[in-house]
């Protein structure tokens, strides 16, 4: 029943298998083993962008759609708790040990909550974006794509987050410091330690799901972590500064960008270095990491 | 996660277990050239989708290789690429970009997508209010419009209405006509006749047949008769025996020549009886039926049933049976095959242009002139 004049049907036999003959398992020597290039999978993330600026699109236009007050949502949850945290804090009086080296407390805490809500928001939302996503197994991408679409979305709230500080700048007439040069730069160190935990937490989840359940938890204890509403050296002292900023280098980099926009401090370059490698380190073990779990995700998700 | 864990247990541990998992896909070696259409078909479980789902690169299998050249155009349950709280327009641009098709490209097809669609008016509705049509033909549409170079469509047709499936099929051959090329699964078997020019056929994981559609289908269809007659609860109250079939004109049963299809009743009391026989191709669906209603005695009576003019073209069917009481309306024995009719000669359907689907085989003699 093909078209008239299809030549391609007349050369061929119909091939029939004796499905009895077949082997048992594969022969070993074909056991499918995916290179892994880390240039070329790059290049191929790369060559995906424009899935991923579809997705956040995707992503932000549904999250507000209806809603009555949208994006402002990025404003009103960072505020209020800068807001509820300067008010209990001073309230139970001043031997807190927070020192705002004399920064208005809301400015103080909205700064770093701001820092730190891209941090858990994208670990939060880019660690659920594999379970259970429909795309995965209908749509060809790098499995990153989803992750990274989350945080470029969590990014974007941020970012709105941001719009609100004039207004703080004007009511409480402290505005962003000279040293405030320094920020842009210590995004970097920023964004890439919280691509690595994402994409970390993102393939584990596919497979454990507990990390589900366990997620909020372990984000809302790392809010108290040092660095994101105290400085580091409240608690921490001397050469240990270093050793926990390259465990853990997402306070202290949340630190330092409150630290040189609204402070006036210059950079703590030994910390920021630090944190730099250590975010490096995390970045490329972590990428090899999820692109070696990527194969399993369509069918365990 | 349970089992998992489990899993990782016993192997830890060292205990062995039943062997929780079980071959998909077994020893599949296909190279499709480009500008063929293929059609997948088998049983549910066969593997067709997840081959599918290899070549498209969203699953990876346990080993082997897979190498795709051109711009892979996937339609997997395709409505569930689209996003319940985005209107249809933010819908078409957001899905493209996803399937990897850029900007330009989604803006210059968009009015021949919404149109193929059929959405009109709805493109700036939010898809939630959509009907699981709508879905499915923007879906489609949105991936059968941007122009890939290897179209992969698994099981879409199902879902639209008739005049849409027709639209799918024409659509996919148009695709096919500007040299792309296609790998079809669907249980729809006319239509797969209708659209590929090359059947694989699948079975447990395994590929039981590959070649000319035509051929690959006559085999499942085989094997689909087979197991229903395995499947057929074949005692009823009157039992059927002996059949047999013949040729009246002594010539062999052959295209527009008479056949004769005997067969034995055997009935535990006198009743009335409605009998019907049919003759298919593959499953329970008849190609035609005949029917008489008589009165049986109690024990065994032969019946013959003769057709003048057979009316199907050379190739194998089945020759299927029901008894039914016509004045309760019961079942006495259940629709059921009977036995192979075998069908020799020179009739041959005439081959039809692609996309068109043949309903059933039908021979009929024809005279073309021109005046």
């Amino acid at each position: 029943m093909s078209d008239t004049g299809d030549a391609r049907n007349g050369d061929r036999e119909v091939r029939i298998t004796d499905v009895g003959a077949l082997p048992d398992s594969p022969p070993s020597e074909l056991r499918y083993r995916r290179e892994l290039q880390v240039l070329e999978a790059v290049r191929r993330l790369f060559a995906s962008r424009s899935i991923i600026t579809g997705l956040i699109v995707r992503q932000i236009r549904s999250q507000y759609s209806q809603q009555f007050l949208g994006i402002a949502w990025a404003i009103i949850t960072p505020f209020a708790q800068a807001l509820l945290f300067s008010v209990l804090l001073s309230k139970a009086g001043t031997n807190t040990g927070i020192e705002t080296l004399g920064v208005p407390r809301v400015l103080f805490f909205y700064g770093g909550l701001l820092a730190w809500s891209f941090f858990a928001g994208s670990l939060q939302s880019g660690g659920n974006s594999l379970v259970g996503n429909p795309l995965l197994n209908k749509v060809y991408a790098p499995r990153e794509v989803f992750p990274l679409a989350q945080i470029a979305s969590s990014g974007v709230n941020a970012a709105a987050g941001a719009l609100v500080l004039p207004a703080l700048f004007l009511i409480t007439g402290h505005g962003p410091t000279a040293t405030a040069v320094w920020t842009p730069l210590l995004f970097i160190p920023l964004i890439a330690i919280t691509v690595a935990w994402t994409l970390v937490v993102a393939a584990i989840t596919v497979y454990l799901r507990d990390l589900r359940s366990g997620l909020p938890l372990l984000v809302q204890l790392g809010m108290f972590s040092p660095g994101v509403l105290y400085p580091m050296s409240a608690i921490i002292e001397g050469p240990w500064r270093l050793v926990y900023t390259a465990f853990l280098p997402i306070g202290p980099m949340v630190e330092e960008i409150r630290s040189t926009f609204l402070l006036g401090q210059s950079p703590d370059f030994a910390v920021v270095a630090t944190a730099s490698i250590s975010a490096f380190v995390y970045l490329s073990g972590c990428f090899v990491f999820f692109k070696r779990l990527e194969t399993g995700f369509a069918d365990v998700s | 996660m349970r089992d998992q864990f489990g899993r990782a247990v016993r192997r830890v541990a060292g205990r062995d277990g039943p062997n929780p998992w079980r071959w998909v896909l077994r020893d599949i070696d296909i190279k499709i050239e480009p500008g063929e259409s293929v059609g997948f078909v088998g049983p549910n479980g066969a593997g067709k989708s997840t081959l599918l789902k290899i070549v498209s690169g969203v699953m990876f299998p346990h080993s082997g290789n897979v190498a795709v050249r051109g711009r892979i155009g996937a339609l997997l349950e395709v409505s569930s690429g689209i996003h319940p709280d985005l209107t249809g327009r933010e819908n078409i641009t957001i899905f493209g970009s996803l399937l990897g098709f850029g900007k330009t490209e989604i803006e210059r097809k968009f009015d021949e997508i919404v149109a193929f669609a059929e959405l009109e008016d709805a493109v700036d509705r939010q898809a939630k209010f959509y009907s699981s049509g709508m879905k499915t033909r923007l879906g489609f549409s949105i991936a059968a419009f941007l122009e890939p170079e290897v179209l992969i469509v698994d099981e879409v047709l199902a879902v639209g209405d008739q005049i849409f499936q027709q639209k799918c099929l024409d659509r996919m051959r148009a695709v096919l006509d500007s040299g792309a090329t296609l790998m079809l699964v669907s249980h729809d078997l006319a239509s797969v006749g209708a659209t590929a020019n090359r059947g694989i056929w699948l079975n447990e994981g395994a590929v039981m047949a590959d070649g000319p559609i035509d051929d690959v289908l006559a085999l499942y269809r085989k094997d689909i008769e087979s197991r229903s007659a395995e499947n057929a609860e074949l005692q009823g109250v009157v039992s059927i025996s002996e059949f047999a079939t013949s040729s009246p004109s002594g010539n062999g049963i052959e295209s527009q020549s008479p056949v004769t299809i005997s067969f034995a009743l055997d009935s535990p009391d006198t009743r009335q009886v409605a009998v019907f026989v049919g003759v298919s191709q593959g499953p329970a669906t008849p190609i035609f039926v005949s029917t008489r209603t008589t009165h049986l005695r109690e024990g065994k009576s032969d019946h013959s049933v003769t057709i003048a003019n057979l009316p199907l073209p050379a190739g194998n069917y089945y020759v299927w049976i029901a008894v039914r009481d016509p004045v309760a309306r019961k079942d006495l024995t259940p629709w059921q095959p009977l036995g192979p009719l075998a069908v020799g000669g020179v009739g041959r359907l005439d081959p039809l242009p692609r996309a068109i689907v043949r309903l059933a085989p039908v021979y009929v003699e024809a005279q073309w002139n021109e005046h």
